[in-house]
């Protein structure tokens, strides 16, 4: 029996493999060309970014106009969704084909930057004029005194409501100074109203940001200045009582809802209007927002208990350039243009956030209407507040991000005591930032 | 698998072994170059995208190599890692075998009913069969699996409906009670190419046998019992092996309906996209490597056990002869 009923088994698996093969090996054939290069003068760029159409749209209208001005450099762009932009830069990186220029994420800047990945942007042939770049937002691209990468834009945490929704509840809008004790009876209110219907608040428990602005309320720090985790277990455990304790009474989304959030508008409970309020950056705002929500919502700064406000301006993004890039004066050029210059400014919009420059900020915050206008006027108010932003986090940073809200599930759905579970979340992260 | 029920003799007769072999010689002996050339570009390919590609890979899981940096040598640290101070390893090797464990047995048992169903004549059975054939040929994409989360979703068809007879469960995809079925389910629905297994070893059995039965005055489930299914045990054998392999390395659908999350609380965690994880968005690609010789052990030594068993069990028309 041994050998002929394996025998099919083997025939099938080999038709199988012979069709993968014929696919790879198809594949395979259009790979000639591609990378930078120059000949005659003129100088090929790639410039990769993450995104959705909207800002690849204007993204690429500011390329247009790059190229007009600088018609011996040619950019070939490229976007994806942030996942799948990260995990093929790594790829190419790997394999000797990374972009010139690309965008890079401030919690993956260390990360790449002390692999010798990046090249250093405030020296060298690489180096650009930051002279007007907000200096707050500098820091968080800056790794031993160098810079790797320059955020075209700064976002700051904000806080944003339903305020019909809060009036017709009888809660109390948020003002100068509130509690987090305040935005928990204002969100009970909001859910009793509608008979849980909607919820006063999106339970933020499990979103590593907005702990963060609650750790630097009581004066410590998500990472320390050598890249250890600036606060325990014990800290932890406070924040997730206080969370659980919300969706308890129902002032929050119920597990199932809050398991879903990632980020993206489609899985955004005060999008969906099963929350009426929630923490966010002000930096997706867009002419459509208040369409996509289907009501207007009002924005403010985090509730504290200290008085201290804990929020920086924070560098969501930024432009490097690879070190293997054989093409860095162009490839500064280019990052040049794109902060600096006024119509690039008038291009971009606020499509990554408000303008880092400070010039291009003003050209460009008179123009705004609808909720970039709101964001923008947040900005300008609570700018002065705003603390500079921390130094980059270490490598293994974004696996605490999001060993931070899996663990948080553990404690929504019920599968583990809180201490515990902060207690697991603390010592899964010190393992991620270690190895 | 036409001719599974031809060649007994070969294999219980220990003559027969010879022939074949002498036979092979004189045909391809004078010039065995021509075979071989056409041969090569499978040859080639095997060697160069697999078996290339899997040594560098047992070379990489005793390194650090992160996709950027030249790897080092770390010796058995990555598995030792994976052992001692992996919570979600085990996480995941929980989820796996429950996973293999509901949805092989339920996608086999679904391929045969169906195929017993076709197995009768009717007008358009070229239809019925392709019909039930479709969702293997779809179910793998990742549209499917998309349209998938939808339906299980939080208001979606399943929730609603449910809800409207009283029992409410909130949508099974984010809840980690149910989630892990939503993927079972998925699974067992690309039941097509067992079914056509079954199909065609059905067809082999001979008539005479249910004739033989009914005589005897044998019901439904009898029959079933007696002639069915110890007749088409090495069809059953067979594709019981190849769909517990790849049961084990499930992993579009656990990856589109947990957004790559494994979520909710790691319920929908699969082996495979634990790997990815680690591999793909941790750029941990030793620790990757490492887990993934460990599957492969898994999974040989999974089908090593099942061959053991398949003695007791698996019955070949001709062997009883002796």
């Amino acid at each position: 029996m041994r050998s002929n009923r394996p025998a099919g088994a083997v025939r099938i698996l080999a038709l199988v493999a012979l069709g993968g093969l014929l696919g790879v090996t198809a594949g395979c054939g259009s790979d000639g060309d591609g990378g930078s290069g120059s000949d005659g003068g003129n100088v090929t760029i790639r410039f990769d970014w993450w995104g959705n159409p909207d800002r690849a749209a204007a993204t690429e209208a500011a390329v247009k106009l790059f190229q007009t001005k600088n018609p011996n450099i040619k950019v070939e762009t490229s976007y994806a969704e942030f996942n799948a932009y990260f995990q093929k830069l790594a790829t190419q990186i790997a394999g000797g084909g990374a972009p010139d220029v690309l965008q890079m994420d401030y919690r993956f800047v260390r990360e790449y930057a002390d692999r010798g990945v990046l090249a250093p942007l405030n020296e060298g042939p690489a180096k650009v004029d930051t002279a007007n770049v907000t200096e707050q937002l500098l820091s968080g691209g800056t790794v031993n005194d160098k810079l790797y990468g320059i955020p075209p834009t700064q976002n700051t945490q904000i806080f944003n409501y339903d305020f019909a929704a809060w009036q017709k509840a009888g809660a109390a809008e948020p003002k100068e100074g509130w509690t987090w004790a305040d935005l928990s009876a204002a969100a009970k209110k909001v859910s009793d109203s509608t008979g849980g219907k909607v919820r006063g608040v999106v339970d933020f428990g499990g979103i590593e940001d907005w702990f963060e602005v609650w750790l630097r309320q009581q004066g410590k720090t998500l990472y320390t200045e050598d890249g250890k985790l600036g606060y325990t277990a014990a800290d932890v455990t406070r924040w997730w009582q206080f969370t659980d304790g919300l969706r308890r009474n129902g002032a929050a989304t119920p597990a199932q809802v809050t398991t879903k959030v990632d980020g993206s508008q489609a899985n955004d409970p005060v999008v969906q209007k099963t929350a009426s309020s929630g923490f966010a950056y002000d930096s997706g705002f867009t002419p459509d927002t208040w369409q996509i929500m289907g009501r207007e919502l009002k924005l403010t700064h985090f509730p504290t208990d200290g008085g201290k406000l804990g929020q920086y301006a924070k560098p969501a993004m930024m432009f490097s350039i690879s070190q293997a890039s054989k093409q860095k004066e162009a490839a500064a050029k280019l990052i040049n243009f794109l902060i600096n210059d006024n119509e690039a400014g008038k291009t971009l919009g606020m499509s990554r956030g408000l303008p880092a420059n400070a010039k291009v900020r003003e050209q460009v915050g008179g123009a705004l209407q609808g909720p970039p206008q709101a964001a923008y006027q947040f900005e300008q108010q609570i700018g002065p507040k705003l603390e500079p932003a921390p130094p980059p986090p270490p490598k293994g940073a974004s696996t605490a991000k999001s060993t931070f809200q899996r663990i948080y599930d553990d404690v929504i759905f019920q599968r583990a005591q809180i201490p515990q579970a902060a207690e697991k979340f603390f010592a899964e992260a010190q393992q991620a930032i270690a190895s | 698998m036409a001719q599974t029920l031809e060649q007994p003799a070969e294999v219980s007769g220990k003559p027969d072994l010879r022939r074949p072999r002498d036979r092979r010689r004189h045909r391809y002996g004078e010039r065995p170059g021509i075979a071989y050339l056409f041969l090569s570009p499978w040859v080639l390919g095997a060697l160069l995208l697999t078996v290339g590609p899997m040594l560098a890979s047992l070379y990489l899981s005793f390194t650090d190599y992160n996709l950027f940096t030249t790897p080092n040598w770390v010796g058995w640290d990555n598995y030792q890692r994976l052992f001692t101070e992996d919570e979600r390893f085990r996480t995941a090797i929980w989820v796996t075998a429950k996973y293999v464990l509901l949805s092989t047995p339920l996608k086999l048992a679904a391929a045969l009913a169906v195929a017993m169903l076709l197995n009768r004549q009717s007008r358009a059975q070229g239809l019925y069969r392709s019909a039930f054939y479709a969702p293997s040929l779809l179910g793998a994409s990742v549209a499917v699996a998309l349209v998938w989360r939808v339906i299980f979703d939080t208001g979606g068809v399943v929730d609603s409906g449910l809800a409207s007879i009283g029992i409410n469960t909130g949508g099974w995809v984010a809840n980690p009670r149910y989630a892990l079925l939503v993927i079972v389910i998925l699974g067992v629905w690309q039941f097509g190419a067992p079914m056509v297994i079954f199909l065609a070893g059905l067809k082999q059995i001979p008539k005479e046998l249910y004739d033989a039965a009914s005589v005897d005055g044998a019901g439904w489930w009898r029959t079933f019992r007696s002639v069915t299914l110890p007749m088409l045990s090495p069809v059953i054998f067979f594709n019981l092996v190849l769909e517990t392999i790849h049961a084990f390395q499930a992993f579009t659908g656990a990856f589109v309906v947990s957004s790559g999350r494994g979520g909710p609380s790691d319920s929908t965690l699969f082996y495979t996209l634990y790997l990815y994880q680690r591999g793909f968005t941790e750029y941990k690609m030793g620790y990757a490597s490492a887990m993934a010789w460990l599957l492969v052990l898994a999974i040989a030594a999974v089908t090593a056990l099942l061959f053991r068993t398949a003695r007791t069990w698996v019955f070949y028309a001709g062997e009883d002869a002796k």
